[in-house]
């Protein structure tokens, strides 16, 4: 049924984010990106997706300028179906950059709080989590003023409101401000593809209750894991868990009850996926932990970190398999920035002549 | 003299003799000892550029590991953290401590890493994705921050030791190649104008008892030419002894002259 009228209002959409998606780095653009020798290579390499973007860089450009230049190009192409979009899918695209708008603001007030002049801080802001009324925000000077304008300038008023209050703000450590937001920013999200009258029930909710599930359970084991160590009590912890996931109510519960490795490992256990991921990450990383991307152990090994990027681009790519949904722009966006950060990583690994770790990236196509 | 002109101006004089022994002894047991502090100098300073060498090979190793693990960072959190973390370090967790370490006299500064237990201001940076990757990226620019200081320390020592031994050094050639011939000369000098002094002298007394010997030769030819006249006048007094009138000089004949 939600085929007859999906491509009136959101066809052209649909179409051009599939063509994007055609347009992703596949498996031999990174075997051949791997064989470069210094970085002008590798930018001749990227000439058929990136060309028009890298072509303004100087010769051996340092990683973070190509960074910054393959980011400029995920964001023109968002801001172009952004534009495009209508009704519910403007909405659900606006949703997608609240994430990058809590990154941005719990920047600022980490500057506001330190007293720096924010104003230079907006450079550093993501683009995509640009928003208007951006720079009013640096016109505040005390973290009460500022408080005031999220509230009345920003979309993510809802989030702050009922969980943190200006004094949070003050006392609070800024990660913990920044996951309160990003629990709320799930929550919300999961809560508006489900509800939503033009999603509820359509591919639109099936996907991204499962994109969202898997970033909620994600987030949540996270947190848990690198935690450890720190003076984050644990019921401070139980509070940043989102309220959905598979891991919902009863891992994590158990993930606030976690004291080790082990814990977080038998909390995670009814889940099939995660289990067999944290058993190959318990075999690789020893008892040291979960090592994230190994830590110079070798490549063979996969940590845990890399295995949740693996999961979220399968699912990613595997939403591309449904049809009439808003999902797709979702995973086009996540895929976009895994393979950011690949270029990033491999150019990294050219940059500084460790080969025997560039193969690292997470390639699905 | 051929060194006339390389050689203190003091008068040759016994005193001064002895003044410029004692200076030569002086200068020869300073030039030992420096000579001594130099090697000693030396010796620590080729440990220290050793030292060195490895201290910057070990730094290029651990830099590169080092900024590996800040790519893992950037890969794992997928943005630019350095902002955040700038701004919630509140007070140094790795902290440096300066002694001092004594090598033949001179003072090199070492400094001494250590790390403030319980100061882990961004602890929860990266809470929600890549707070490992963080902290490990942390620890490896620990090391290679410890690495660092344990290169600036040899450094600064490598630096002092360099001037030090060049004065040293100085002060050696100085006191090997000037102030020792310089002495030396000295006394040579002062003994050659003593010997000049010693030989004029000599041919002084010589010449005075020369003439003197001549004064006594004249004076004896006189005295015997007299003793002669003498005895002649005698003589005819003792031919007629009755005489009174020479009864007077007859008692003179009792004495003898003595020259």
């Amino acid at each position: 049924m939600e085929g007859l009228l999906f491509n009136v209002n959101n066809g052209y959409i649909e179409g051009i984010v599939r063509g994007y998606r055609n347009g992703l780095l596949t498996g031999t653009n990174y075997t051949n990106m791997t064989q470069c020798e210094t970085i002008d290579d590798l930018k001749l390499q990227l000439g058929p997706a990136y060309g028009d973007f890298l072509s303004t860089l100087p010769p051996n450009p340092s990683t973070s300028s190509l960074a910054s230049k393959t980011t400029d190009k995920l964001v023109s192409e968002f801001r172009y179906v952004r534009a495009n979009a209508v009704g519910s899918l403007a909405k659900f695209m606006d949703y997608v950059t609240y994430g990058y708008m809590i990154d941005n603001v719990a920047l600022l007030i980490t500057g506001t709080l330190h007293e720096r002049d924010t104003r230079e801080l907006l450079d550093r802001c993501h683009p995509l989590g640009w928003f208007e009324t951006m720079p009013v925000l640096c016109v505040a000077t005390n973290i009460e003023e500022l408080y005031n304008s999220v509230l009345i300038e920003t979309p993510l008023a809802p989030y702050f409101k009922g969980s943190l209050s200006h004094q949070d703000l003050d006392e609070l450590n800024i990660e913990i401000v920044r996951n309160t937001l990003y629990k709320n920013y799930l929550e919300d999200f999961y809560e508006f593809v489900n509800s939503h009258p033009d999603m509820a029930g359509t591919p639109t909710a099936e996907v991204m209750s499962e994109l969202l599930e898997f970033e909620a359970d994600r987030r949540a084991i996270n947190i848990t894991l690198n935690s450890f160590g720190t003076e984050l009590s644990k019921a401070d912890r139980k509070k940043l868990y989102p309220s959905f996931g598979l891991l919902y109510p009863e891992g994590t519960l158990m993930l606030s009850r976690a004291d080790d490795f082990e814990g977080v490992r038998l909390a995670v256990e009814g889940v099939s996926d995660y289990k067999s991921f944290f058993e190959a990450a318990g075999l690789g990383g020893g008892p040291g932990g979960p090592g994230n991307m190994a830590g110079g152990s070798g490549s063979e090994s996969r940590s845990l970190e890399d295995m949740f990027y693996q999961k979220e681009m399968e699912i990613a790519k595997s939403a591309f398999t449904r049809q009439f949904t808003f999902a797709i722009v979702y995973a086009w966006v996540k895929l976009r920035e895994q393979e950011i950060r690949n270029i990033t990583w491999i150019a990294e690994c050219i940059a500084q002549n460790q080969k025997e770790r560039i193969g690292n990236y997470i390639s699905v196509f | 003299m051929s060194g006339a002109a390389d050689r203190e101006a003091v008068f040759p004089t016994r005193q001064s003799l002895g003044i410029m022994k004692a200076k030569l002894k002086g200068a020869e047991t300073g030039h030992n000892l420096l000579k001594r502090k130099s090697e000693a100098l030396t010796k620590r300073f080729r440990e220290i550029t050793h030292r060195i060498d490895e201290a910057k090979r070990k730094m290029g190793r651990v830099m590169q590991i080092a900024s590996l693990s800040l790519a893992e960072v950037t890969y794992a959190v997928g943005g630019n953290i350095g902002y955040q973390i700038q701004e919630s370090a509140k007070s140094a967790r790795f902290r440096i401590r300066a002694k001092q370490e004594n090598v033949s006299g001179v003072l090199l500064p070492a400094f001494e890493a250590y790390q403030t237990e319980g100061n882990n201001d961004f602890a929860m940076t990266g809470l929600g994705k890549g707070g490992q990757q963080v902290q490990r990226c942390r620890e490896t620019y620990a090391r290679a921050v410890e690495a660092l200081v344990e290169l600036a320390s040899l450094q600064t020592a490598f630096v002092i030791l360099d001037e030090v031994i060049k004065v040293v050094n100085r002060r050696v050639n100085a006191i090997e190649h000037v102030i020792i011939p310089r002495t030396e000369n000295t006394i040579k000098y002062i003994n050659s104008e003593l010997d000049e002094l010693d030989r004029e002298e000599f041919y002084r007394l010589k010449k005075v008892a020369n003439k003197k010997q001549r004064d006594t030769a004249a004076a004896d030819v006189e005295a015997k030419k007299r003793k002669e006249l003498l005895e002649k006048e005698n003589e005819t007094p003792d031919a007629d002894h009755a005489t009174g009138p020479t009864d007077l000089l007859a008692a003179e004949d009792d004495q003898d002259v003595i020259f």
